[in-house]
C-alpha cells in the first residue's frame, strides 16, 4: 500500500481518483479505486524445462518425426523395457510446455506410459507430484486442462494409484481449489486427444470425483479438507 | 524378415462405417502394414493384443520403432474411410 500517492489522479469524466487509505482519499469528491489484483489467476510463466532439453539433446527413445499419421508417437524401445523412475517424471515435467513439439511429444509420451505401464506405475508417483505441482502452478489454462486429464488417467492407470495419491493432496488440490469455479471455455483453439473437454470447473470436478472414487475410505475427507466446496460423488 | 512371402490380397474394399474390423485394420495401416497377415510374415511373431477386448495394443513398425495403442476405439470416423479392407 503505497502511501506517497500525493496527486489524486484524474480521470477521463473528470472525477479524481486516489488509492484507498491515502491522504487524498479523505478530500471530497475524490474517488477511491479498489485494491489491485492480488493475481490469484495470473498466468505464471514456466521455468526452462528439463523435458525441452533432453528432448533437444535427443535422450528421449521416440522417433523425432514431425509428419506421424494421427497422433502417435514411435518408440525406439518397447515401453515395458523402459526405466519408468527415469523417464515418467521427465514426461510430466513436460506438462508446463505450451509450444509444439514439446507440448504434444509430453502429453503423449505420458498417455502411452501411463495406458502400458501398470504396476511400474505405482512406486514412481512420488517423483511425480512436483511436476504435477509445477503444471498447475503456472496457471496457464490449456496446462491446467491437459494436466487434470493426466491426472484422471493416472488414478485408472493401475492399482492403489488413487489411494497413493491421498498423502499428496496438499500439494496438488489448492490450485484446482482455485479454478474450481472457473466454467468458463478456456479457448478455442487445441483439440487434444479426441475429446474436446476444456471447460477448467468441469474438469476440476471430475478430476476430483475421480480421486474420490480411486483414493480409498480417506480420499474424501481429504479433498474436502483442501476444497471445501467438494460435494462427495459416493456418500449422497 | 521378408515381405514378399506374406500371401497378396485379391481385392480390396473401403468401409462405410465403423467396425470392429475396420478398427484393427487400422491400427495395422497406421504402423505401415496391410493387415495381420502381412504383420505375421514380416515380423514372424503375432501382435500383442489387449486382453480383454482383442485389439492390437503394440505393433512394431517396418523400421524397428514401436507404436502403442489405446484400449479404446481409435479410429474416429472421419478416418474410416481412408481404411483398407483386404481379402485372399
Amino acid at each position: 500500500m503505497s502511501l506517497v500517492a500525493a496527486h489524486p489522479k484524474h480521470t477521463s469524466k473528470g472525477g479524481a481518483q486516489a488509492d484507498g487509505f491515502s491522504t487524498k482519499s479523505r478530500l471530497k469528491g475524490v474517488k477511491v479505486t479498489g485494491p489491485p489484483d492480488a493475481g490469484a489467476f495470473r498466468e505464471r510463466p514456466a521455468k526452462p524445462t528439463s523435458f525441452r532439453k533432453f528432448y533437444e539433446r535427443g535422450d528421449f527413445p521416440i522417433a523425432l518425426e514431425h509428419d506421424t499419421k494421427g497422433n502417435k508417437i514411435a518408440w525406439k524401445v518397447e515401453i515395458e523395457k523402459l526405466d519408468y523412475h527415469h523417464y515418467l517424471p521427465l514426461f510430466f515435467d513436460g506438462l508446463c510446455e505450451t509450444t509444439h513439439p514439446y507440448e504434444f511429444f509430453a502429453r503423449q509420451g505420458v498417455h502411452d506410459m501411463l495406458e502400458h505401464g501398470g504396476p511400474k506405475i505405482l512406486p514412481v508417483i512420488p517423483q511425480l507430484i512436483i511436476p504435477i505441482k509445477n503444471a498447475l502452478s503456472t496457471r496457464n489454462r490449456k496446462v491446467i486442462c491437459t494436466t487434470l486429464k493426466v491426472l484422471q488417467h493416472l488414478v485408472v492407470s493401475a492399482d492403489m494409484v488413487g489411494e497413493a495419491l491421498v498423502p499428496y493432496y496438499r500439494q496438488i488440490l489448492p490450485i484446482l481449489n482455485i479454478f474450481k469455479n472457473h466454467n468458463l471455455n478456456s479457448g478455442d483453439g487445441i483439440d487434444y486427444s479426441q475429446q474436446k473437454r476444456e471447460n477448467i470447473g468441469d474438469l476440476i470436478q471430475e478430476t476430483l470425483e475421480a480421486f474420490e472414487r480411486h483414493g480409498g475410505e480417506d480420499a474424501f475427507i481429504n479433498i474436502k479438507y483442501m476444497v471445501p466446496t467438494y460435494e462427495s460423488c459416493m456418500l449422497n | 524378415m521378408s515381405a514378399e512371402v506374406s500371401p497378396q490380397p485379391k481385392a480390396m474394399t473401403r468401409p462405410k462405417r465403423w467396425t470392429d474390423e475396420v478398427e484393427e485394420a487400422y491400427r495395422f495401416q497406421i504402423a505401415g502394414y496391410r493387415d495381420e497377415i502381412e504383420y505375421q510374415a514380416f515380423n514372424g511373431k503375432v501382435a500383442d493384443r489387449w486382453p480383454d477386448n482383442g485389439y492390437i495394443k503394440k505393433l512394431q513398425r517396418k523400421d524397428g520403432y514401436f507404436y502403442y495403442y489405446n484400449r479404446k476405439r481409435e479410429c474416429e470416423d472421419k478416418d474410416v474411410h481412408k481404411c483398407k479392407m483386404y481379402s485372399y
